[in-house]
């Protein structure tokens, strides 16, 4: 599977973005750099305790402060915050909005969480907001809390919502998830082995460099909302739909912003919270979080704990996977609470009850494949585990297990075998890896770790409009955001491809819903292979126009315009990956470094050479950022957050970053705009595994507990 | 914005260029026992500085930041705020040369000084090498970063014509980068100096 693609002439070359200069000169203007007549400022009063009933808010003097025009609370401002309060984290739904139970508002009585919204000002100078919230009094009955999905399930733990802690389904049915595939119980009858392991994993902020904002701005009934936003079209709809507004009536613009991983899908409580005071105001309102604010309002990725249990042959057969996982959504439920994994394995008797559960540590989100690192850690750990307690190689025992394409369930291509084979030449593993785990002699131990994944590559709706003048300039109209990948570049580049003609030739106009067709959003890896597929169809229709009347002249311009829904005809479309890593444990200090690793990656064509080996450098470290570092931490007897920013939660800087050794295996599948597959989210998911996996190979050590932090391997090591 | 009419009620009381740290954090109102404070007008100084080879003179509240300042009062925006709180170095900007956060400066600190930013860094169009570097290398991913990865980096190339990637990664440890672009900005700033020190 490895047949070389066809050269293109725009796609696959090294481009630099197109958006390049306005990024290093400081003209790139990001929602907070905006500034409108007569704007006033706003900030949000959290709670600062893990639960509590708001007895009373006197907002009398924060009001009559000179230069503030609003303070609004849970009692002068009742607005739904759908893409928050939705069971079942289907976000999308209007018509589960209209059944849930448990609905969240923008602001909540009683509070669930150290950092819920109680009251927001808005004021004629950022200062005098602030003044204004430590003029807010708050009178609170504090109640009591739980933080641990497990012990917030107990028959006697604190209830954050009347019907218990068990996140309801969409049916507002209070039972766990159950996948149940194949016969669980044979499966383990025909085991010659059964293993079983607890694994935890941390709490991790998405962490992004620009704080969420929104400045919001009314005109008569019409909503224009400038804030950061992964998805404008999805944004616009669901303030449309929490507003009570049509979609007419909302406008959204995002030109530049400062990254998100998940964190700015959807609309954002910050984008209801300043239309909300723009509206009591009738004055535009920029709302600015702080550091603070942001790591409290929402954290993406949801602690979890998973209990494995798996039953092999001896020769490494893997009969059955079974899968008690808990998630810890936090008081609301902004997304389902996956944990994935086990359908990386061929193994047809696979059982999973994941039961996702409200606790009073803060929201969990969307980060970055927002199911898969954890949940990969866990089973890729076990999977180990497994294959060197039967003396196997961990790479012979994955190539033995994993999914493949069958008769029933065929891909559009599969390649997981040459990733593999490729990870493992480059990166040396028969040298790199200890046959014994923690062989090394001496305090400072060396070894290897490995790691696969595939993840969904399927095509879907989205739209685009290209129009040509005289002048023989085309104009791509697509409502994609620019979240860091390079989207805007991405888009012009499969444009110009499909069009024949020089990038220089194409000017791409994104990030307004006024302007832009409907997008799909930059989640769930979506934007270069969906909207880009619009694209070419767009382009294709376009072409054709010309082709029957010739060039533009005079004022004369053709538009075409596309929103096709294109399928993979019944075939599983997939990226593959394998990630090889070796690391170096300091056994006396508990510290781990990072030596080598090489990311192998199957992502189809690769449109723009040097932004997508970026997009996998990046996520390999958000991923190993995880692995070693990162988790919001919560003193258990006061239920405060305590690793609220940067440094304590040791995000990673320049000095502890290795050289990523990225490789992409090009591969042409015949699907999607030229052959691309997804790839944002994709190197992220192995990336945890694979360093607990290496630190168990220096150490002998199984970790069992993410983050893999200095305590928890010097207490390992006794 | 602000209240102009009370501009130097307070600026006799002290040295103008150095109010306490908890003159600051009351007049932000960041004290539980800012109620008293928060009434009353808030105190300013009249400064002079250089901005990217531009005089001004400014009569700034004691409370602003260097950051609020250029962002709000200049129009220079380039520089970012990513915590406010000396964490993230986003919106780091020359103060006499050497590298400062401007969040966790404030404004009548800048009196006398010779402040570059980002918008500093080309001249008549053309841009710095580092610069021209940072879009041949793809360095800015999400570009919230930038400003502050620029400017660390300009005031290293200042004074290592030809550093090497360990001595890029010191000086810049600080500014983080969390769509985790550390690789291309070091290759950047590396590949900036090379020309730099080839050129002279």
């Amino acid at each position: 599977m490895s047949e070389a693609v066809q050269p293109l002439t725009t796609i696959g070359h090294v481009t630099p973005r197109v958006d390049a200069m306005a990024r290093v000169t400081g003209q790139a203007k990001y929602t907070n750099d905006l500034k409108l007549p007569g704007m006033l400022y706003a900030r949000v009063l959290r709670s600062p305790h893990p639960h509590a009933r708001i007895r009373h808010i006197d907002t009398r003097e924060a009001s009559r402060l000179p230069g503030v025009r609003a303070v609004i609370t849970h009692e002068n401002a009742q607005v739904v915050w759908g893409a928050g309060a939705v069971a079942g984290g289907r976000q999308y739904s209007d018509a589960i909005k209209a059944t849930t139970l448990q609905r969240r508002y923008i602001f909540n009585n009683p509070v669930r969480c150290v950092g819920d919204a109680v009251a927001a000002v808005a004021a004629t100078d950022r200062h005098i907001a602030e003044q204004a919230l430590a003029l807010i009094k708050v009178e609170y009955e504090v109640l009591p809390f739980v933080l641990e999905p497990e012990a917030a399930l107990a028959a006697d733990a604190p209830r954050i919502w009347p019907e218990g802690n068990l996140c309801p389904d969409v049916h507002n049915n209070f039972a766990p998830m159950v996948s149940d595939l194949g016969d669980i119980a044979a499966g383990f009858a025909a085991a010659d082995q059964v293993f079983e392991q607890r694994y935890d994993t941390g709490f991790v902020h998405n962490a992004q460099l620009e704080p969420r904002c929104a400045l919001a701005h009314w005109q008569g009934e019409t909503l224009t909302l400038y804030t950061p936003s992964q998805g404008i079209a999805n944004c616009r709809h669901d303030m449309a739909r929490d507003l009570g507004l049509d979609d007419q009536h909302v406008r959204v613009v995002c030109h530049y912003m400062g990254g998100g991983f998940g964190n700015k899908n959807q609309n954002q409580d910050a984008d209801l919270i300043a239309a909300t005071l723009a509206r009591h105001t009738n004055a535009p309102v920029m709302l600015e979080y702080t550091r603070r604010d942001d790591w409290l309002g929402m954290h993406g990725r949801w602690p979890t704990v998973q209990q494995y249990k798996v039953g092999v042959t001896n020769d490494g057969t893997v009969t059955a996977i079974q899968l008690i996982g808990y998630s810890g959504m936090g008081p609301y439920r902004k997304n389902a609470g996956g944990i994935g994994g086990l359908e990386l394995y061929a193994c047809p008797n696979r059982y999973r009850s994941l039961s996702s559960v409200y606790t009073n540590r803060t929201t969990s989100g969307n980060f970055r494949a927002p199911s898969e690192p954890h949940g990969v850690y866990g089973i890729e750990s076990i999977m180990d585990d497994i294959a060197y307690t039967l003396g196997m190689d961990p790479v012979e025992f994955t190539v033995k297990n994993m999914l493949r394409p069958t008769a029933e369930q065929p891909f559009t291509n599969y390649s997981l075998d040459a990733c593999i084979q490729m990870g493992v030449e480059q990166f040396d593993w028969q040298a790199r890896r200890k046959v014994i785990p923690g062989s090394d002699a001496g305090p400072i131990k060396r070894g290897a770790g490995f790691s696969f994944m595939m993840f969904r590559a399927a095509l879907g709706r989205s739209s685009a409009i290209v129009h040509v003048d005289a002048r023989q300039r085309y104009t791509l109209f697509v409502g994609v955001t620019d979240v860091g990948p390079g989207a805007k570049t991405t888009m012009g580049m499969i444009a110009a491809e499909a069009l024949g003609v020089p990038l220089s030739q194409v000017d791409v106009v994104s990030g307004d819903t006024d302007r832009c067709p409907y997008s799909v959003g930059e989640s769930g890896s979506r934007t270069t292979i969906m909207t880009g597929m619009a694209v070419v169809e767009a382009v294709k229709d376009l072409k054709q126009q010309i082709a029957a009347r010739g060039m533009p002249t005079g004022n004369d311009v053709f538009v075409a315009s596309a929103t096709p829904s294109p399928t993979t005809d019944g075939k599983m479309r997939q990226c593959f990956g394998a990630h090889f890593v070796e690391v170096e444990v300091d056994t006396r200090l508990g510290t781990t470094r990072i030596t080598t690793y090489v990311a192998i990656h199957e992502s189809g064509r690769i449109i723009n050479p040097q932004t997508a080996r970026d997009q996998i450098r990046g996520a390999v470290l958000q991923g190993i950022g995880q692995a070693l570092h990162e988790d919001l931490l919560y003193d258990p007897a006061s239920g405060q957050p305590l690793t609220t920013g940067y440094y304590r939660a040791r995000h990673m800087t320049h000095l502890d970053v290795p050289t990523i050794d990225v490789r992409f295996l090009e591969v042409d599948d015949g699907y999607g705009p030229f052959g691309a597959k997804t790839i944002g989210e994709s190197g992220i998911i192995l990336a945890p595994a694979a360093v607990a996996n290496a630190i168990f190979n220096a150490t002998g050590k199984r970790m069992t507990s993410l983050p893999i932090t200095r305590d928890k391997i010097l207490g390992a090591m006794g | 914005m602000g209240d102009t009419s009370a501009a130097s009620s307070a600026r006799q009381e002290g040295h103008p260029t150095a109010p306490s740290h908890r003159a600051v954090l009351e007049g932000i109102g960041l004290t539980p026992d800012a109620t008293a404070s928060a009434m009353t007008a808030p105190s300013r100084t009249a400064i002079s500085l250089t901005v990217n080879g531009v005089n001004h003179r400014v009569d700034v509240e004691d409370r602003w930041t260097l950051v609020q300042l250029l962002r709000d009062h200049l129009e220079l925006t380039g520089t970012k705020i990513g915590c406010d709180r000396s964490e993230c170095e986003a919106c780091t900007v020359l103060m006499d040369g050497k590298p400062v956060y401007a969040c966790c400066q404030l404004a009548v600190w800048a009196d006398g000084a010779d402040v570059q930013t980002v918008e500093g860094l080309a001249h008549d169009g053309r841009l710095s090498p580092l610069q021209q570097a940072f879009i041949d290398h793809n360095a800015p991913q999400c570009g919230f970063c930038t400003p502050g990865q620029l400017m660390t980096a300009t005031a290293l190339l200042n004074t290592v014509p030809r550093p090497d990637a360990a001595q890029v990664k010191h000086a810049l440890v600080g500014v983080l980068c969390r769509c985790s672009n550390y690789n291309a900005i070091v290759e950047a700033v590396v590949a900036a100096g090379a020309q730099q020190g080839g050129a002279a």
